[in-house]
């Protein structure tokens, strides 16, 4: 591996998506220009070009969420809650999607925004890619590498479409590691949620020895690190995001992060707690109103209602409800805390059902943990908080931020990779039980769920007639007894066996799960020491040859893109500038003389021609950060002036906060 | 079609009586940097990785074959071996990563076979030569009476839904099973021993697993 090359964290989330980088100083949060930490995993498909160009133009993030009631149709959200599955996996979730879900190839599904289907993975890989691009500009320097995280309780097809994402957003992707355990890598380094309460600062680890000690790059905006847990405890990491949830056990010794047992559903979000009320009021309207609001565009409108509802009830006791349905009819309603406490209730035992699999997985009782760690923006519900608290008997911790604790622990886990953490170590255990269909449809398992990956399974095989050269395999994933009931993997073909008669070929076959939790199949013939060639015809998700091209694809566009972002962000900013600049002007102008006045005028004019002309976008940059210079008195006053008259700052965006993670 | 499992194969080679209480099967010097080693997966001087083949799961962790291995150090050196050959800190080249990920693998059954008493007898009695479990299937006569009443006891007590009998029936069947793994571990403790204790163990193995069952369908 290069000294100092860069490998990024990357939280690809339900709701929201984040990136993060660590260096010598710790993990660091990656913000846009405006200091957001998080991305809306949310995209809209602008409108063909009317020239009719094929390229489609893609928005992401925070402009893509906040246009999403407009544009519903052409809106994709909860990407996530689709990749790597089948029509059937959705059977339940299609319905309550504004966008178009259609069954693709190899049951796998795809989204139609403008006449065009997209497979999950080309959009998670848009999301993906902006995130490496806020990264790069950040960090100065291209990124090429990324450690991605996701559920704990994702199955081989949903890890192995979301690493083929990221390699079609231009990233290899160094190691897919879960979120829970990320969340406790970042709690055992020692990261706090608030900010330092001038805590002593201790160097993790300062005091062992290194193997190896690279330079890691400088990122900025360094978040606060306490003393490292204490060793040897045992924690649970309850991980309820906007559209799944996890529980991990993990045993924290010595620097080791030893997974102890995992539990989840890849189907259990806050978008569930959203829908109980988009259900509710879809009941009521319908009851008195006598009709049915049931549109792409109102679905996606009363989604952006329950989800501020539902934020609202975290902080309040109630929160009022108001629809204009049109011709004098208005819907108004006034929700309490506990009646959505009523309608939720159940999606918070399914997690506690599952809390308790995990804990009876790990030969654990409730009294054996040290800590019951809350991660995910969903844990801010209080409902959540309270059933927790009683299920464990203990108070949960709370102190790390849910929505950011994910990203820096990826960030973590990509420094340990690069060799700056030799003595830390994640052990993580695979979600669900591996096996391969036998006679009668029945499933023999070769590996149990909650096995210490990387692990490794043989079974022996033989022919049935004389001659027969291939022999077909289906390897199923899943805890039930019965084929039929568990995920396929796909049809692992094995060929070029030497022709023998039946029953005399002695075949091994190894599984070996990696340390990503992904499948690995190899074959050999003992008698005859031959290698068998294995041609897996997968089930699900995309061929390779699909993963290939998208890949080019995005190299092709990897620089023009960058450059293309970089400028519509700087003539962003310089309009921005300008804008204020005029404002403080207007404002507080009369306090300089007039020399000043004039020269502060022409800056903004030649500014604006310089901006329209340029193409050197360092040039643009360097005259951006000229004219700031040359302001600088304008804003002083500016600033003092609002101190003291303390004008109302308008509220941005930034600073609503939401309950999905 | 689906596939049929050929002969049953011993996933370990026998070992004869005098390699029984062979521990250091750790080279002395690393065939890389010519520094004794400390342990037989790694060398601490010039991190090269060394191939698990032909160790057997003790020697992994520089351990005599014994019932009664100190667990707080099997997993001392579990989590050491883990730190050095884990795929995490051994990328630098393809064959590292590929030696990293079989050895991680097989360290890792190490300690799921060794950490557990169950397995750990289970491994004893194949390493001394003892039958495996698909090819001797018996048990001792009274686990299979007692099994059977235990089941018709717990049939019933589902039928009439009551839960108080559904309980103690439970509770039967753990002090069963804890009863019979008592036995495996002294059984276990005289390994290699004789045809006979060995037949012996098999039996109680297949016990406890008969009563495991039973709990899990409770």
């Amino acid at each position: 591996m290069n000294v100092g090359e860069i490998i990024v964290g990357i939280d690809l989330g339900t709701t929201f998506s984040l990136v993060a980088c660590a260096d010598e100083s710790g993990p660091h949060i990656l913000r846009d220009p405006n200091g957001e930490a998080r991305l809306p995993s949310v995209i809209l498909a602008a409108p063909a070009a009317a020239d009719g160009s094929a390229e489609a133009r893609f928005v992401i993030g925070w402009e893509a969420r906040d246009h999403a009631v407009e544009n519903p149709r052409s809106t994709v959200y909860s990407i996530k809650r689709l990749i790597g599955q089948g029509a059937q996996d959705i059977a339940g979730e299609a319905q309550y999607l504004a966008y178009a879900v259609r069954p693709g190839p190899r049951e796998t599904v795809q989204v139609e925004l403008n006449g065009r289907l997209y497979s999950p993975e080309e959009i998670s890989a848009l999301i993906l890619r902006e995130l490496r691009e806020r990264a790069e500009r950040q960090l100065g320097r291209p990124v090429r590498k990324a450690v991605i995280t996701v559920p704990a309780y994702f199955d081989d097809a949903q890890r192995q479409a979301t690493r083929d994402a990221g390699q079609a957003a231009g990233l290899e992707v160094m190691r897919i590691v879960n979120e829970p355990t990320a969340a406790a890598l970042a709690y055992g380094f020692g990261v706090r949620g608030e900010p330092a309460r001038a805590a002593p600062e201790v160097k993790p680890h300062a005091q062992r020895p290194h193997r190896v000690s690279l330079p890691l790059p400088r990122c900025s905006d360094a978040v606060t690190l306490d003393t490292p847990a204490a060793t040897g405890q045992t924690v649970a990491v309850y991980d309820l995001g906007g559209g799944t949830f996890d529980i991990s056990i993990l045993r924290i010794e010595e620097g080791v992060f030893q997974v102890l047992s995992t539990a989840g559903d890849t189907h259990l979000g806050g978008d569930d707690f959203d829908r109980t009320i988009v259900l509710l009021v879809q009941r009521e309207v319908r009851e008195q109103f006598g009709v049915s609001i049931d549109s792409p565009a109102t679905r996606q409108a009363l989604r952006t209602l329950a989800e501020s509802v539902k934020v609202r009830l975290s902080e309040q006791a109630t929160a009022a409800i108001e629809l204009d349905l049109g011709q004098q009819r208005v819907y108004r309603r006034t929700i309490t805390r506990d009646e959505f406490e009523q309608l939720t209730v159940d999606l918070v035992n399914r997690s506690l059902a599952l809390c308790d699999r995990a804990l009876a997985d790990a030969g654990l009782k409730p009294g054996d943990l040290e800590r019951v760690i809350l991660v995910g923006g969903s844990t801010r519900m209080p409902l959540v908080r309270r059933r927790v608290s009683e299920h464990f008997g203990k108070d949960p911790y709370t102190a790390l931020n849910p929505d950011e604790v994910v990203a820096l622990g990826a960030a973590i886990q990509a420094a340990i990779l690069a060799g700056a953490h030799p003595d830390m170590l994640l052990l993580d255990v695979t979600p669900l039980s591996l096996g391969i269909e036998t006679m009668g449809g029945a499933v023999s398992k070769l590996i149990l769920r909650n096995t210490t990956i990387p692990c490794r399974a043989t079974e022996m095989f033989t022919t049935f007639v004389d001659g027969q050269t291939a022999i077909k395999l289906n390897v199923l994933q899943g805890e039930r007894e019965l084929a039929a009931d568990c995920r396929s993997l796909g049809d692992f073909e094995l060929r070029d066996l030497p022709p023998m008669p039946a029953g005399i070929p002695k075949i091994e076959v190894e599984f070996l799960l990696d340390a990503n939790g992904i499948l690995n199949v190899s074959a050999k013939e003992q008698r005859s020491g031959k290698k068998a060639s294995i041609q897996i015809i997968p089930n699900r998700g995309l061929t390779r040859a699909e993963v290939e091209r998208m890949t080019r694809e995005s190299i092709a566009h990897a620089q023009e893109d960058i450059d293309a972002h970089r400028r519509i962000d700087l003539l962003n900013q310089v309009e921005f500038d300008i804008a204020k600049t005029e404002q403080m002007l207007a404002r507080v102008g009369d306090q300089l003389n007039e020399a000043e006045r004039i020269a502060i005028e022409k800056q903004i004019a030649d500014l604006r021609q310089f901006a329209n002309e340029t193409k050197d976008l360092d040039e643009l940059h360097r005259a951006l950060t000229a004219f700031g210079h040359s302001t600088l008195r304008l804003a002083e006053i500016g600033i003092r002036e609002a101190l003291v008259d303390r004008s109302p700052g308008s509220a941005d965006r930034g600073s609503d906060d939401t309950n999905a993670g | 079609m689906p596939p049929q499992a050929a002969e049953e194969t011993k996933g370990t080679q026998d070992l004869s009586a005098a390699d029984w209480s062979q521990t250091h099967a750790t080279p002395a010097k690393c065939t890389a940097c010519n520094r004794p080693m400390d342990s037989p997966l790694f060398c601490g001087g010039c991190h090269t990785l060394h191939p698990a083949e032909g160790l057997n799961l003790f020697q992994i962790f520089e351990m005599a074959p014994s019932f009664d291995i100190d667990q707080a150090e099997l997993r001392r050196r579990y989590l050491r071996s883990s730190r050095a050959i884990h795929p995490d800190h051994n990328g630098d080249s393809a064959s590292a990563a590929a030696l990293s990920l079989r050895t991680s693998a097989k360290l890792n059954e190490a300690f799921r076979v060794l950490s557990n008493p169950l397995s750990r007898a289970e491994y004893l009695l194949e390493l001394a030569g003892g039958e495996s479990s698909a090819a001797d299937k018996s048990v001792p006569q009274d686990v299979l009476t007692r099994t059977l009443m235990l089941r018709e006891e717990i049939e019933e007590a589902r039928l009439a839904g009551d839960a108080e009998r559904l309980q103690s029936a439970g509770a039967e069947v753990e002090r069963l099973r804890d009863e019979a793994l008592k036995v495996v571990a002294e059984l276990a403790r005289q390994l290699p021993a004789t045809d006979l204790v060995r037949k012996q163990l098999r039996q109680k193995l297949n016990a406890v697993k008969y009563y495991q069952k039973l709990a899990e369908s409770l």
